[in-house]
């Protein structure tokens, strides 16, 4: 009986740091000359974008955004998702590049994208660490990702179940057991 | 409220609408103004030559980075947010075509009204008249064309078209007033109470459409219920025998989403209906929630209890 938790390693953390590299080679040469704005959306991209901006040679800033799904109490009060850590650059004119762990059904990337396209950025493209485009319900243009997400719950690199490995260095099954 | 006014040279538009505007006490917005206003701060006298020439110009970029459509779009979008005013041309009828409190009428008149009009405002010769016709509404035409890509004559733009040729100045622009006084209060009540009275409005066929809706709020993603109905299947005789109505419409993604999380015996037959809507309206974007995915989506947010899944 196989037992609950992080079980077989799906994607290697040399793996991951390689398949990093190649994609911010990508991003190095299309942004050649240009400045950036890189946007993580907490928690799930914290060592992505770590990882991925350390690979960057272009002149960058980096800033963050987190979301919260409000509790069936308050919802009435607060309405839908709320954005509890927003941006601290102005991105008006600036070339933005979003940073997510995971792009699944799009939604919560149409809600940031709509947030992050009311600031009038000279341009936003999309970078993922997983994507998912089976669950696809939104048609977001992907300009960069890194791995096609297998039909499978994965934890690990600031994925997580319950909060918890999310600093496993690899990306994991998760067994229910 | 916005009301967006396009014309036809000859049409008495202008005067119509600066009647309108003086009727109505409200702030009227020319390309005039917004040459005066909003291009001098961020455009070079050379590149004012150029805006001035060219529609094609519009997208150039300024120096900052955004392209002069963009920086002239923000301001109209900046100045509707403040109250109510009157765009006079400029695109406006397709910026704010998605806009709920929005009139976008057309003031259109026959050719030979026209021309009579022009002849006798500016002491044309008939030919010169019906040239300068011409070149008026092929400026106008690729100016629309060069920058949001639409054809400026498409009736579906506007809500109302106005023919002025057996229509006076202040009728018409009484008229317009009407209009858009007595289309506001439905319209800003359904964008004022927002998203859960459009619940209560929408009489859902299922919970889990509902629930869906609730998610999509969530997102604050505009939708609409079953908005569309696409005949797939004819007899013979070319009558309807099969049709499909997809649950929800995203305006701004535009794509339809149909759910499939009731009875898991139909989803063949709705992976079908959708294979066949694709095949039959190609371009059209629809994608299907299958029930593993909506529960998942219920419980991250917490519509039901569960754990948390990836994204």
């Amino acid at each position: 009986m196989s037992k609950t938790g992080p079980g077989r390693i799906i994607f290697s953390q040399d793996e991951i740091q390689l398949r990093i590299s190649e994609v911010a080679a990508q991003i190095n040469r299309d942004y050649e000359g240009q400045k950036l704005i890189v946007v993580s959306v907490l928690k799930g991209s914290i060592y992505f974008v770590a990882d991925l901006t350390r690979c960057l040679t272009i002149p960058l800033k980096i800033d963050f955004l987190s979301t919260r799904v409000p509790s069936e109490a308050t919802r009435k009060h607060t309405g839908g998702i709320q954005f509890v850590k927003d941006l601290d650059y102005d991105l008006q004119g600036q070339h933005v590049l979003l940073v997510e762990d995971v792009i699944g059904t799009g939604l919560t990337l149409g809600l940031v994208r709509q947030h992050l396209e009311a600031a009038r950025p000279a341009s936003l493209k999309v970078c993922t660490l997983l994507n998912n485009p089976a669950g696809r319900l939104l048609p977001i243009q992907i300009d960069y990702c890194c791995f096609t997400m297998p039909d499978l719950y994965l934890v690990g690199y600031g994925l997580d179940h319950e909060e918890e490995y999310r600093n496993l260095p690899y990306i994991a099954e998760y067994r229910r057991g | 409220m916005l009301i967006t006014i396009s014309r036809q040279t000859g049409s008495m538009g202008e005067e119509i609408t600066q009647q309108l505007a003086r009727n109505m006490n409200i702030p009227l917005l020319t390309r005039d103004l917004a040459m005066k206003k909003v291009f001098p701060s961020v455009a070079t006298p050379h590149e004012m030559h150029m805006l001035a020439e060219s529609p094609a110009f519009f997208m150039t970029q300024s120096s900052d980075g955004l392209t002069f459509a963009q920086h002239l779009e923000s301001r109209l979008k900046a100045q509707v947010d403040q109250g109510p005013v009157i765009i006079f041309g400029m695109g406006a009828q397709i910026v704010f075509a998605d806009r709920p409190d929005a009139l976008h009428v057309r003031i259109i008149a026959s050719p030979a009204v026209r021309i009579d009009r022009i002849i006798k405002k500016r002491g044309l010769e008939p030919k010169d008249a019906e040239r300068f016709l011409e070149l008026s509404d092929r400026k106008h035409k690729r100016y629309i064309s060069t920058i949001y890509g639409k054809d400026w004559s498409d009736p579906s733009l506007y809500h109302v078209i106005l023919n002025t040729d057996k229509l006076g100045i202040d009728e018409a622009a009484r008229f317009i007033q009407y209009m858009a006084e007595n289309r506001q209060s439905p319209a800003l009540a359904e964008s004022a109470t927002g998203a859960e009275d459009q619940e209560q409005q929408v009489i859902f066929k299922h919970p889990s459409e509902e629930e869906f809706a609730r998610i999509l709020d969530m997102h604050g993603l505009d939708w609409e219920y079953e908005p569309r109905t696409f005949p797939i299947k004819w007899d013979a005789e070319g009558n309807v025998i099969q049709a499909f109505s997809p649950d929800f419409y995203l305006p701004k993604f535009d794509t339809y989403i149909e759910l499939t999380t009731m009875d898991q015996r139909y989803v063949a037959q709705k992976k079908k209906k959708v294979q066949m809507l694709r095949k039959l309206y190609p371009g059209t974007n629809i994608n299907i929630v299958f029930k593993r995915d909506f529960n998942t989506l219920v419980k991250r947010f917490g519509l039901m209890k569960g754990e948390e899944p990836n994204e």
